[in-house]
């Protein structure tokens, strides 16, 4: 991935946490904010249906005061308080007092409790309303909830109790409204709210009992878990439901306990606030801040690839030129932006390319001095060994001039026989430097490597097992699908005899000399090991030195011949050797030499090369 | 001389008074007696279908003013009382005295009988002097008579009985019925409901007729009820039905709800319209009309109504029937427990002020409308006739 990608990425990323941490903050500020409105509104329509409440039941209260001082009750209660007094003609009383003052309940009670008249259930005449002869204090008590009895079922009623005392026998009037769904139509519900009753007047949940302002509530079941935590632990209480799977559907429930004056469990207000507007607002503030992303994203696109383009431009150039010094052209140059860290990294780069050409030409220069070093120490040693001689040979030839002329033909005989041998030994030791120098360049052409190696094997045959040499033998490990490759095959195998002449040179005492073949990516492998004397990790590193040898008699030009070879074909060569157990060549040799460069980069080996010299 | 003093003084007003009651007291000819009657007759072809029996009871009584009777083998037919001058099906009905009537010009010059009038309003209409006669339900007679309205009651001669039909899974075991029949409180019914113008009934018959309703308990029994009630393994749900049109048998019925639910029985009253098939309903209210005083005839009829329905025996008593032979069936009916009587009601008529010589019919009797005559002060014609 780029810079400038990875630049895009990390813009976007951070432009989508901050949005999605503002949207977020916002939606729980926002929840927040509604859920302390809801409550807000829960708890004024709880005070509202307090207040209702007591109102109702102030009036209530009133009105049955009022029907208990009305002259007909007092008479009434004067006839009962007679002997033989008959009772009957009250029975249809309650119905026409109960429409006149807009109850729903109302019971005339004798002083035993029996039940003169009711309009709730006029059939109820003669049984006892127990409840009322209970000492209490009525008119104190105001109105309460009770759960009053009617033909069609108990029902949650809100009373009150007033006495007409006569006498000694008292009249009780028991009126009251029934709680239910006219008094939730009273309630002025703010928007989104809506109130529901639910009449506990069973002892399990009954979704019949569960009314809202038009009737018996829909989905009534869906409440029993509030209802239920009521029934067991009366209190004020909180319950989310969810509709459907819809939030915007949700509502969340104040359920409120409505007791009666035995603190007994009557009924519960649930006070519903629905979640649509919240869910509304959320939904909004999520997509708008879908749209902040989506524009942010490409207003932030378009910032981060301009901006990127030029943050990354000098780091690109920088990362060009790089490329470049890695790959061996250290002329890379690179424009300098500005004067910040970029700016002075770029300069930082040419100054290091420009140090590096220079420390380049000065080692180049260096390594040819310590080469030129190198040729005239081997040149004045190869040359001192033939000049002693014919030096010595013509000092001899002097004295036996001067001293002994009858044996001077005999000493010229031999001292010029000397000079030529000598003579011409040193025209080969300068044949072996002309020939060095004059290194052909190779004629490419198709090359089984294989062959190269098996026609090299084949010259050194009767070497490997002449007499009075200890027995060389060589193994042949050949790939036969070895590809072709375009080589020199004349060269190839100069190098190859120049190998397989070391290996036999580093097992004096014998041994097997090993040749692989192998190919793999296209590169065709070449292994020449021996198990010879070995070599130690310095002759190692000047192994490919010119005019480096660790024979007696060697010239040093043998493994740097090998070298040339296998670098004039674009390969390169390694050696591993142990001390003791032997030395192995690896070469490696492309299908297709790449065209030679003026300037040839400097590889492992000949760096490894210069540093030993 | 004191004591005759006061023998004249005594003798004197007896006989201004004796004068004075005997002219208020004389029958006067005229006026228009004006009658309310809830049923809405429609034909007075006594064979055209009939809603309601108090249609064909409206029907029957205004045939029998204005249709001659047979009186029997060679003798002249009896011409009836009234004329009808005007009629107007299921809303009004004009007779006038006819001078030809057998027992003689009715006192009452013309009857005008309106139709379909609700209780409310015949008692207001009497009330307010609006009308002379009209029936009244026998549980508003007593309220009507505290508001100022002259009540007339007839014997006791319907029965009002919970029936329970033949066939319903619920009611066949007959602890079920008896249960429910023993937590009824009939006294209650009477005294609250019927406001004391009625009376218990044990049996199928009134006292009055039969002479042997004493024999046949009404007191309530809740505890015999709760007891019977406990016996039994499922206890059903009963449903009672009443006429919905009928506020007597709605506040019977929802005191035999209340009278149940103490003693445990679990009942529900629904109102269903009079004549509605009876399917689906475990014990219904029926008003059993007496058509004669006589106690075999009243109970042949009883029982051709209640057979169909309870599958009670219905087979006809010997003729005449001894006593014993109608006491016999009465108790049979009863212990089958497929009936259970409740009360019986008397018919309740309001009168105004000058309606005089009403007399409430009996069972099987039509309204004496022949003799009454109004208390209203002579007509010119009439002082003229009498000089």
């Amino acid at each position: 991935m780029t810079f400038r990608a990875k630049l895009f990425w990390v813009f976007t990323f951070a432009l989508l946490l901050s949005v999605g941490m503002i949207a977020a903050g916002v939606t729980v500020v926002t929840r927040r904010a509604f859920e302390d409105l809801n409550q807000q509104h829960s708890d004024a329509l709880v005070q509202q249906f307090q207040r209702e409440f007591e109102r109702r039941g102030q009036e209530i209260v009133h009105r049955v005061q009022g029907i208990a001082d009305a002259e007909p009750t007092v008479r009434m209660a004067i006839d009962l308080n007679r002997p033989k007094s008959d009772v009957s003609i009250y029975v249809n009383d309650a119905r026409g007092v109960s429409k006149a003052h807009q109850l729903d309940i109302l019971d005339f009670a004798g002083n035993d409790g029996s039940i003169i008249s009711s309009a709730e259930w006029p059939a109820r005449f003669g049984y006892k309303l127990g409840w009322v002869t209970q000492p209490e204090d009525w008119p104190a008590r105001g109105a309460f909830l009770m759960k009053a009895e009617t033909p069609e079922g108990p029902t949650l009623a809100l009373v009150s109790v007033a006495t007409v005392r006569v006498g000694d026998n008292n009249v009780f009037v028991a009126g009251g409204q029934r709680l239910g769904r006219e008094f939730l139509a009273s309630l002025v519900l703010p928007q989104g709210m809506r109130a529901l009753l639910y009449l506990n007047l069973d002892p399990n949940f009954q979704p019949t009992n569960l009314l809202d302002a038009n009737g018996s509530a829909n989905d009534a079941e869906r409440f029993a878990p509030i209802v239920q935590r009521e029934q067991q632990q009366p209190g004020e209480q909180t319950a989310s439901i969810n509709w459907t799977s819809d939030p915007a559907t949700a509502e969340n429930f104040h359920a409120l306990p409505l007791e009666g004056r035995q603190k007994e469990l009557l009924g519960v207000l649930l006070v519903g606030n629905s979640q649509r507007e919240v869910a509304v607002l959320e939904n909004r503030i999520i997509w708008l801040a879908l749209a902040v992303v989506g524009l942010g994203l490409l207003i932030g696109s378009l910032l981060s690839w301009w901006g990127a383009a030029r943050v990354t431009r000098p780091v690109r150039e920088l990362a060009e030129g790089a490329h470049k010094v890695a790959g061996g052209n250290w002329n890379a140059h690179v424009n300098v932006h500005g004067g910040g860290e970029i700016g002075q990294l770029g300069r930082a780069f040419n100054q290091m390319t420009q140090q590096l050409i220079e420390q380049r030409e000065r080692l180049v220069q260096s390594e040819r001095v310590a080469a030129w070093r190198e040729v005239a120490r081997r040149l004045a040693h190869e040359l001192k060994n033939p000049l002693f001689p014919l030096q010595t040979t013509v000092e001899n030839l002097q004295r036996a001039k001067e001293q002994s002329t009858d044996q001077f033909e005999e000493v010229f005989r031999e001292s010029t026989g000397i000079l030529l041998s000598e003579i011409e030994n040193m025209k080969a030791i300068t044949t072996r430097f002309s020939d060095f120098a004059k290194m052909p360049q190779p004629e490419l052409g198709p090359v089984n490597l294989n062959e190269v190696v098996r026609s090299a094997i084949k010259l050194f045959e009767a070497q490997f097992g002449a007499v009075g040499r200890p027995p060389i033998t060589p193994e042949l490990h050949l790939e036969e699908n070895l590809p072709t490759i375009q080589a020199d095959p004349a060269l190839l195998h100069r190098a190859l005899e120049n190998l397989i002449l070391n290996a036999m040179d580093a097992m004096p005492a014998g041994g097997v000399l090993m040749l692989r073949t192998a190919h793999a990516n296209g590169d065709v492998q070449l292994e020449i090991s021996d198990t010879g004397t070995g070599l130690t990790p310095e002759e190692c590193d000047r192994l490919f030195t010119p005019y480096y040898t660790t024979k007696q008699h060697g010239t040093g030009l043998g493994l740097a011949i090998v070298q040339s070879v296998v670098s004039d074909h674009g390969g390169r060569i390694t050696v591993e050797s142990e001390t003791g157990v032997g030395t192995s060549f690896h070469i490696d040799l492309p299908n297709h030499p790449p065209r030679r460069e003026p300037s040839i980069p400097i590889t492992f080996e000949k760096e490894k090369a210069k540093e030993g010299a | 001389m004191s004591r005759r003093l006061a023998a004249i003084s005594a003798t004197l007003i007896f006989l201004v008074c004796a004068a004075r009651v005997g002219t208020a007291r004389r029958p006067r000819y005229g006026g228009v007696l004006r009658i309310e009657i809830a049923a809405t007759v429609k034909s007075l072809d006594a064979g055209a279908a009939v809603a309601s029996p108090a249609e064909a009871d409206g029907r029957d009584q205004l045939n029998a003013l204005v249709l001659d009777r047979r009186a029997g083998d060679g003798m002249p037919p009896l011409i009836a009382p009234f004329k009808m001058a005007e009629w107007e099906p299921g809303k009004h009905a004009t007779l006038v005295a006819n001078d030809d009537a057998s027992g003689g010009r009715p006192f009452v010059a013309s009857v005008q009988v309106e139709m379909g009038r609700t209780a409310r309003d015949r008692t207001l209409d009497l009330e307010l002097g609006k009308a002379d006669l009209a029936e009244i339900p026998v549980e508003q007679a007593r309220q009507a008579a505290d508001r100022g309205v002259r009540v007339s009651l007839s014997q006791p001669d319907e029965l009002l009985a919970l029936v329970f039909p033949a066939g319903r899974a619920a009611t066949e075991d007959a602890r079920v019925r008896e249960a429910l029949a023993a937590a009824i409180d009939r006294a209650s019914i009477v005294n609250f409901i019927l406001q004391k113008n009625g009376e218990a009934a044990g049996g199928l018959l009134p006292q009055w007729s039969s002479g042997t309703a004493f024999l046949f308990p009404t007191a309530a029994d809740p505890d015999r009820a709760k007891e019977l009630w406990t016996q039994i393994a499922s206890a059903p749900k009963l449903t009672l039905r009443y006429d919905s049109g009928d506020p007597l048998e709605q506040s019977v019925a929802e005191r035999i709800v209340v009278n149940a639910r103490e003693a445990g029985i679990s009942v529900t009253a629904q109102a269903l319209q009079a004549g509605a098939p009876a399917a689906g309903v475990d014990g219904l209210l029926m008003r059993l009309r007496m058509p004669s005083p006589a106690p075999r005839a009243a109970l042949v009829n009883f029982l051709s109504v209640l057979g169909p329905v309870a599958n009670i025996d219905a087979s006809p008593l010997p003729d005449p029937a001894t006593p014993q032979d109608i006491y016999d069936r009465e108790r049979a009916a009863i212990s089958s427990g497929r009936v259970a009587p409740l009360v019986w009601l008397p018919q309740a008529y309001g009168l105004s002020a000058r309606v005089r010589n009403w007399k409430a019919p009996g069972p099987g009797e039509t309204w004496p409308l022949a003799d009454v005559w109004l208390d209203i002060p002579p007509s010119p014609e009439s002082e003229k006739e009498k000089q």
